[in-house]
C-alpha cells in the first residue's frame, strides 16, 4: 500500500495525467485519490454531485470514459491511457 | 452452442462464488456473470491484490482467498465487467465491453448481495456525503475520504457497517469528530432478550466485541438520540446540523458518512414477479425462498444477503446450498447425495440465523428517520422532494406506483433503487399506515441501462463479436 510496491496505472482525468493504484474503480480514483469533489453536475437541478454508494446503485458517478458519456464509473476499473472527463456541463436540450 | 450452460450465476461475491464452486464440484457446467473486474463482491473486493487484503481481518482474508482460489481453480466460465439487465427463466441478457450477450442455462442463481438502506435528509446530495460502505470502498482502494487526515469526518446512523468503518478510519488515523447515533433504544433492549443465543456464533460475536473495544479506545464523541440530521454547505458538505433533546446542534465536517443498516437488493426478482415478504423489524422486503434458496419461480434461485441479510459467512453457506440443490434438480446428483452434501451446511446456517436474530433488533432502523423535512430531495435522479410525495399521497393516491406516475419519483437512471425505500416510508406515513400496505415500485426489464443497439442484438439472437 504505502510501501511503494503497489503497482500503478497512469490515466488522464480532465486533461491532467495522474497515477493511481491498479485494480481500483475510476470513481474511487477521482474521489479518494484526486479529491476532485464532484464527478458530475446534475442534469435536472444543476447542482454538483458525487457518488453516494460507490457500488453501482446510485448512478451519481457518471463521467465520460474514453469518449463514452454517462458511464457508471464506480463499476469501471482504471486502465493505463484511459481518458476520463468529469461531466460538469449540463447537456443542452435537443 | 457456446452460450449454453447448466447454471448461470449472477454476481461474483461470496454467495455467487460459493454457488459456482459447489455446483461445479457436483459436475455442473457453470457460468458466472459479474459487474466487477475481479471476483470477491463487496466483502472480498479486490482480494487478490495486497490493497484489497490490507483492511480485512485475518479470518475474512483467509476465507475470501480460499473461496477465490477454489473458484479460479474450478472449470467455471467467468464473465467479469459484465452488466446483467434482463433475466427470464433459462435466459440471462447482459452487456460487456464487446456488446450484448444472451446466455442460456437450465437454472439461474441470483446473488446480487445487499445495499445500504437509502435514507434521505436535507443536503444528502452534497459532495462529501457518502454511505459508510462507499467510504469503506474508498479506504480499501488505498484512498482517503478527505484531503488531509486532520479534516473532521462525522459518522451518523445506526448499523453494523458503521462499527467496521469506524475501525478502519481509526486505523488510518482519521479525525472522527463525532458519531451521531439514530438507533431505536426500545428495540435494542428487546434485542437483548435474544443476545444469549448469540453464543451459537461465537466467532462473529467476538469480532463485534473487538470492534466495540477499539472504538471505545479511540475516544470518539458518541451522541445518542440524534434526530433531524442535515448536511449544510455550498458546493460540498461543510457542517452537519442535528437535533438532540429538542435542541439544535452544529458540527464542522469535511465528510459525512450515513449508514442506516443493510437491505437486500431485490430489483431482479421483483422485475420477474417473485414472491416477497415484509420484515417489520428491519423494515425491508425480502424474497420468499426455501432453505436452499429456491424462489417462487421454477428454476430461479437466490443466494446470499439478497435473500435476507445474514452477513458474509452465511452468504457462503447459502451459495453452497443453492449450488447443491441446482445439481439435484438438474439430476446430476441423487436426492440422497444432495442431502448428504448439504447436511452440515444446513446446520451451520440454522445456527447463524438464530445467533443473529438479536442483531435484527439491535440494528433495527428507527421509523422516525424517514420523517424528513418537506424540502428534502427524496429521488436524487429526478429531484423529487418529500413535499411533492406527501402532497400526492394525501390527495388519495394510496399506492407508491400512483405517486411515481404523478411525481416521476423512481423514474430516473437508478430506476428507484435509491428512492424506492424512502418513497414507501413517506407515502405510508402520510396515510398513517406501514410501508407494506402501500405497494412496491414495479420494476421493469431492462433493469439496468442498455443501448438500443445492444438490446436489439440480444433479441435477434445475433452473437456478439468476440
Amino acid at each position: 500500500m504505502k510501501n511503494g510496491l503497489q503497482p500503478t496505472v497512469t490515466l488522464t482525468v480532465d486533461d491532467k495525467e495522474v497515477t493511481v493504484p491498479t485494480g481500483i474503480s475510476v470513481a474511487a480514483a477521482v474521489l479518494g485519490h484526486l479529491h476532485l469533489g464532484c464527478t458530475c453536475v446534475h442534469p435536472v437541478d444543476k447542482t454538483p454531485r458525487a457518488p453516494y454508494c460507490l457500488m453501482g446503485v446510485c448512478f451519481e458517478c457518471m463521467m465520460e470514459v474514453n469518449g463514452e458519456e454517462n458511464v457508471q464509473t464506480c463499476l469501471v476499473s482504471v486502465e493505463d491511457g484511459m481518458v476520463v472527463k468529469r461531466q460538469l456541463k449540463v447537456p443542452e436540450a435537443k | 452452442m457456446e452460450n449454453q450452460t447448466d447454471l448461470i450465476i449472477i454476481g461474483g461475491g461470496p454467495a455467487g462464488l460459493a454457488a459456482a464452486c459447489s455446483a461445479s464440484s457436483c459436475g455442473l457446467e457453470v457460468a458466472v456473470v459479474d459487474e466487477q473486474s475481479s471476483p470477491g463482491g463487496q466483502l472480498f473486493r479486490n482480494i487478490e491484490t495486497p490493497l484489497g487484503q490490507s483492511l480485512l481481518d485475518d479470518g475474512d482474508r483467509q476465507r475470501g482467498l480460499e473461496l477465490v482460489r477454489n473458484f479460479r481453480a474450478a472449470k467455471i466460465k467467468y464473465y467479469p465487467d459484465t452488466v446483467v439487465w434482463g433475466v427470464e427463466p433459462n435466459r440471462v441478457s447482459c452487456t460487456d465491453k464487446d456488446g450484448a450477450r444472451l446466455l442460456h442455462g437450465a437454472c439461474v442463481v441470483i446473488a446480487p448481495g445487499a445495499m445500504e438502506r437509502p435514507v434521505p435528509f436535507p443536503g444528502w446530495t452534497l459532495p462529501g456525503v457518502i454511505t459508510a460502505g462507499g467510504a469503506d470502498i474508498l479506504l480499501r482502494s488505498g484512498g482517503t475520504l478527505t484531503r488531509e487526515s486532520s479534516d473532521p469526518v462525522v459518522l451518523a446512523g445506526n448499523g453494523p457497517l458503521l462499527l467496521l468503518v469506524a475501525c478502519h478510519l481509526l486505523d488510518n488515523g482519521v479525525n472522527i469528530a463525532a458519531w451521531l447515533d439514530t438507533g431505536c433504544w426500545p428495540k435494542r433492549f428487546a434485542g437483548g432478550a435474544f443476545m444469549s443465543w448469540s453464543f451459537l456464533d461465537a466467532g462473529y460475536m467476538s469480532k463485534g466485541k473487538a470492534m466495540a473495544k477499539k472504538i471505545l479506545g479511540g475516544k470518539i464523541p458518541f451522541v445518542t438520540g440524534v434526530k433531524q440530521i442535515r448536511a449544510a454547505g455550498d458546493t460540498r458538505v461543510e457542517r452537519v446540523v442535528y437535533e438532540k433533546g429538542g435542541k439544535r446542534h452544529e458540527i464542522d465536517a469535511a465528510c459525512l458518512l450515513r449508514h442506516e443498516g443493510v437491505i437486500p437488493r431485490t430489483h431482479i426478482l421483483r422485475s420477474m414477479g417473485a414472491l416477497h415478504r415484509w420484515d417489520k423489524v428491519q423494515r425491508y422486503w425480502y424474497p420468499v425462498t426455501d432453505d436452499f434458496g429456491a424462489t417462487s419461480i421454477d428454476g430461479i434461485y437466490l443466494a446470499g444477503d439478497a435473500n435476507y441479510v445474514h452477513g458474509g459467512d452465511a452468504s457462503i453457506i447459502k451459495g453452497t446450498l443453492a449450488g447443491i440443490d441446482v445439481a439435484r434438480k438438474i439430476g446430476v446428483i441423487t436426492k440422497g447425495e444432495a442431502a448428504f452434501r448439504s447436511e452440515k451446511h444446513l446446520k451451520q446456517l440454522r445456527r447463524i440465523r438464530i445467533a443473529r436474530s438479536f442483531l435484527r433488533y439491535m440494528f433495527a432502523p428507527h421509523p422516525d428517520i424517514f420523517g424528513v423535512p418537506d424540502e428534502t430531495i427524496v429521488c436524487r435522479c429526478e429531484s423529487v422532494t418529500a413535499k411533492d410525495i406527501r402532497k400526492i399521497a394525501k390527495e388519495g393516491n394510496r399506492d407508491v406506483n400512483e405517486v411515481k406516475l404523478h411525481t416521476r419519483c423512481g423514474m430516473g437512471p437508478c430506476q428507484g433503487r435509491m428512492c424506492g425505500t424512502p418513497l414507501a416510508e413517506i407515502v405510508a406515513a402520510a396515510q398513517s399506515t406501514t410501508p407494506d400496505k402501500v405497494g412496491n415500485l414495479h420494476i421493469r426489464q431492462p433493469f439496468r441501462p442498455v443501448s438500443l443497439e445492444n438490446y436489439c442484438r440480444v433479441y435477434t439472437e445475433e452473437p456478439a463479436d468476440t
